[in-house]
């Protein structure tokens, strides 16, 4: 049944992340739904579970963009694992403190997407980074926070994590 | 903060990192290897996903018209005063036109020029934009099995939208010309000095390398250059806004206005076969204004 869950959450994500979010971006950024869902099935069902639906994630949206697939299943896949292991090594996660690892994390795989970038020069990089890499990254920090205070209101997420 | 309940033991744990660290080895060693590998599925998983894509592209589609037909419509009179004016101009430029082609008819038959076959072309629609933000990208709803593939060039009446980098059995993807990624022989039509147009980062576009000795100006249009493969010869790109000649510079560049709006596309047109192949090309049509369905 879970997995079924998650073959229709990566299903799903597709349509949602390239046909109805850009419609909801903000000066033309718009939150990664891949990176928050790898983060948030890490840490409710651990690292084994968070790095193969992250990489199942990340394959599937880089089907449906022009970057580099390596880098997709990189980013998916490690946050999946990194939430896993944060999860289970901190039992007190808020929304707000989850919203700033997923700012931190998406900042980082963000930094790495631009140093791949060919042919860029420090400005043209630096551009890059305050015009994508940093909204975007306050974007998916914010998503997440309002996602997990809106579970939490609904189910006792600490038991959820712990279960 | 204090240790949570384990949920799996820790030999989960290290399998995890194992593996994770399998991937990276594998990525970083066997790159293309690993994309091969990858590539055998996505036929058939890009099959499975088109079908809630187009889903959600076509009540997207719905919404945005009903939007357009019923909400969006002031200043409908003034822009249909407008245009009406425009049409008047452009009939009196078409009957010049026409003139023009009666002339070039004449000229051709005289000089006996073979008869260029069009390109055939594919009508496909746009479903959705990059997954990321980083790149400038549209995906279609046409793939492998309509007979895309990467490298082909894509264009509305208007003229160019992009280049086609990333296909699926169902689905493809088009880099804009306005990504700093993408790369397009062009010529500028008046002078006939050749460059390279790429996307600049501010959401437009630039041609490169243009010499130094071209007497360019703004408002000249540039066009495809038929050069390099994807597109044929004289396709519009854009129009140049602003010429930048630096001091002591090899070449000169210029920012152009693109022609087409890409970030309204909805239909494009996808060129699989350049001049001299059209015909043979299975399920395509050989007419720019009648694309196959």
């Amino acid at each position: 049944m879970k997995y079924l869950l998650y073959l229709i959450l990566v299903l799903l994500l597709v349509p949602v992340q390239t046909t109805l979010l850009p419609h909801l971006s903000v000066w033309n950024i718009k939150p990664d739904l891949g990176l928050v869902a790898a983060a948030f099935i890490g840490l409710f069902s651990g690292e084994m579970e968070g790095l193969l639906a992250g990489l199942a994630i990340g394959w599937v949206l880089s089907l449906f963009s022009a970057g580099e697939l390596w880098l997709s299943l990189l980013t998916n896949g490690g946050v999946g694992l990194l939430a896993g292991f944060l999860g289970r090594q901190v039992s007190q996660v808020t929304s707000i403190s989850l919203g700033v690892a997923l700012l931190l994390v998406s900042l980082a795989s963000g930094l790495l997407a631009v140093a791949n970038f060919k042919n860029l020069d420090l400005s043209q990089m630096w551009w890059m980074v305050e015009s994508i890499v940093l909204p975007q990254a306050c974007f998916d920090g914010a998503v997440g926070t309002g996602l997990y205070w809106l579970l939490s209101q609904r189910f006792d997420v600490t038991r959820l994590r712990t279960e | 903060m204090w240790m949570a309940n384990t949920r799996s033991s820790s030999g989960a744990r290290r399998l995890a990192l194992a593996c994770f660290a399998l991937l990276l080895v594998a990525l970083f060693l066997l790159p293309v290897q690993i994309q091969g590998l990858l590539e055998y599925l996505d036929g058939p998983v890009g099959h499975v996903v088109r079908i809630p894509l187009e889903a959600i592209a076509s009540i997207d589609a719905g919404i945005a018209d009903r939007w357009q037909q019923y909400v969006a419509l002031q200043g409908v009179r003034e822009e249909n005063q407008q245009l009406r004016k425009e049409i008047e101009w452009l009939r009196g430029q078409n009957s010049q036109l026409r003139e023009s082609a009666a002339a070039t008819e004449r000229l051709t038959a005289l000089l006996q020029f073979k008869e260029q076959a069009l390109p055939t072309m594919v009508a496909a629609q746009v479903i959705g934009r990059d997954a990321t933000n980083r790149y400038r990208a549209i995906i279609l709803n046409k793939g492998e099995s309509d007979g895309i593939k990467p490298d082909m060039g894509v264009i509305t009446p208007a003229g160019v939208v992009g280049r086609v980098v990333k296909t699926t059995g169902a689905s493809s993807v088009v880099l804009l010309v306005t990504d700093p990624n993408n790369a397009i022989a062009g010529l500028i039509q008046r002078t006939r000095d050749e460059g390279i147009v790429e996307g600049t980062q501010q959401g437009l576009a630039q041609l490169k390398y243009i010499p130094l000795l071209s007497t360019l100006r703004d408002g000249d249009r540039v066009v495809t250059s038929g050069l390099v493969g994807g597109f044929p010869r004289g396709l519009a790109i854009g129009t140049i806004t602003r010429i930048d000649k630096q001091e002591g510079a090899l070449f000169q560049s210029a920012e152009l206005l693109p022609e087409v709006d890409v970030s309204r596309v909805e239909e494009v047109l996808v060129i699989q076969a350049s001049y001299g192949q059209s015909r043979k090309a299975a399920g395509g049509v050989d007419l720019p204004g009648k694309p196959s369905p």
